[in-house]
């Protein structure tokens, strides 16, 4: 079967549920990542979060690994989902240009090597989890199963 | 001729055949690299935290406690005016804020009151400065090094500490009182400085609304009863990750971000400090930059 012919089909019979997890997963993660950017700004005031012990939010929110090159990390977090939630959308899953799986491909490389990164230093220097963060943390790493398994199993239309 | 046909047909079921068994071949590759770089990035997380969980690799990022060293009282009493010039005030998020009271005095000269504890990050901002534009009416003496506890916002962040130090000046008096150490016992940090009657009065007196904007949050400093001022004036933010060392350090870089925040307030606090000694002395208190952050002192 051609490669215009699978598209004719997948646009005729829809997109199966893996995109569409992936934009409501990208949604989630804006809606978290707004939450947690509001929270920076306003030094985790009404962060709704244990404060002390190993959960703590805030001691995560306002410690030098909250901003990286002076950009604030949840800033960078909100960019990233809404750059994931425009490319999530069923009109760009259905493009045939190779270009909107790619930057889905690369969005979701940088998002889970920064992950690690976050994790370690939630873990080894700030010696502290937040819950939110976490949250975000996982709908990355779900991300990244779900781009990675769509682009293998359709490495044309990603 | 028939025979012939049914061979090429064959030949070309045989190909497909091929084709298909490739192309599902290249797909499971495919997959299997896929599933490959999931596991590789989950075993990287789980073997993070299995590394944390068996307290393996863990690093305090705390800035260290004790004296001052020579280094720092140097970068903090040489800090040349054309620097103050340059910073200016707009780092500076909040000024002291005139009041109407009696003047605060001990020994016949006006007194600057500050009060707050080792544990609080605000008051961990709030040292430098203070101790940046007291420095230029007189000197300090053992002070100390510290920083904010690590369970509270903006963990362990780098100041210096009043408790036992001196300051002498002949224009004015200084107390520092530091209510608490940054380490917690049973859930409480542990009591340091206990102020004065007259010092607690101050507080519970001026350290309210309308005086104030909040009462009785700390950082308080009560500058002759003209002045006083509760909170930072800038974000402990500035301050992450450094050491007391670095922190000074940063301070000859006018365009550094925490020479802005820390000498930005140390000229509204100048500014306020001159407007208890009779702007004595004039080589401080006529200077551009302290004339200039006058402007942004607060009425409460």
């Amino acid at each position: 079967m051609s490669g215009t012919a699978q598209r004719s089909e997948k646009t005729a019979t829809g997109l199966g549920w893996l995109p569409w997890t992936t934009l409501a997963l990208s949604i989630a993660g804006v809606a978290v990542a707004s939450y947690l950017t509001y929270e920076h700004f306003m030094a985790g005031s009404t962060l709704a979060c244990p404060d002390t012990g190993v959960v703590n939010c805030v001691k995560v929110t306002t410690s030098e690994y909250s901003r990286l090159f002076g950009i604030p990390v949840a800033l960078l977090g909100l960019a990233f989902f809404v750059g994931m939630t425009a490319l999530s959308l069923p009109p760009v899953w259905r493009m045939s240009s190779p270009w909107p799986s790619r930057l889905r491909l690369a969005a979701v490389l940088v998002g889970v090597v920064f992950v690690c990164y976050l994790i370690w230093a939630e873990l080894f220097r700030i010696d502290a989890i937040c819950l939110w963060c976490t949250v975000v943390h996982a709908l990355t790493l779900v991300l990244f199963a779900l781009v990675l398994i769509r682009q293998a199993l359709d490495p044309e239309g990603g | 001729m028939s025979r012939r046909v049914e061979q090429k047909a064959q030949a070309r079921e045989r190909i497909a055949a091929q084709l298909a068994a490739q192309q599902r071949a290249e797909r499971r590759r495919r997959l299997l690299l896929a599933v490959g770089a999931v596991m590789v990035v989950v075993v990287i997380v789980g073997g993070l935290v299995a590394v944390r969980l068996a307290g393996g690799g863990k690093k305090t990022t705390t800035a260290p406690s004790g004296a001052a060293d020579a280094q720092i009282m140097t970068a903090l009493t040489s800090i040349p005016d054309s620097t103050f010039a340059t910073v200016g005030t707009d780092g500076v998020q909040a000024a002291p804020s005139a009041i109407t009271a009696p003047a605060l005095t001990a020994g016949g000269r006006p007194k600057v009151l500050y009060i707050g504890a080792e544990f609080c990050p605000y008051c961990a901002a709030e040292r430098w400065p203070v101790t940046v534009a007291l420095s230029r009416f007189g000197t300090f003496s053992n002070l100390g090094t510290t920083h904010s506890s690590g369970n509270d916002v903006f963990p362990n962040t780098p100041t210096l500490s009043f408790h036992g130090a001196t300051f002498t000046s002949q224009y004015l008096t200084f107390t520092g009182v530091e209510t608490t150490t940054n380490e917690q016992v049973n859930g409480q940090y542990k009591p340091l400085d206990t102020p004065s009657p007259e010092d607690q009065k101050t507080f519970d007196t001026y350290n309210q609304p309308p005086y104030v904007k909040s009462g009785g949050s700390i950082p308080f400093v009560d500058l002759g009863g003209k002045f006083v001022s509760s909170g930072a004036t800038y974000s402990p933010q500035v301050l992450a990750g450094k050491t007391q060392a670095q922190v000074a350090d940063a301070l000859k870089d006018p365009s550094s971000p925490i020479a802005k925040a820390v000498i930005a307030s140390a000229n509204v606090y100048t500014a306020a400090i001159c407007g208890i000694t009779n702007n004595q002395p004039a080589k401080v208190c006529s200077t551009d930059a302290v004339t200039r952050a006058a402007a942004k002192l607060g009425k409460s």
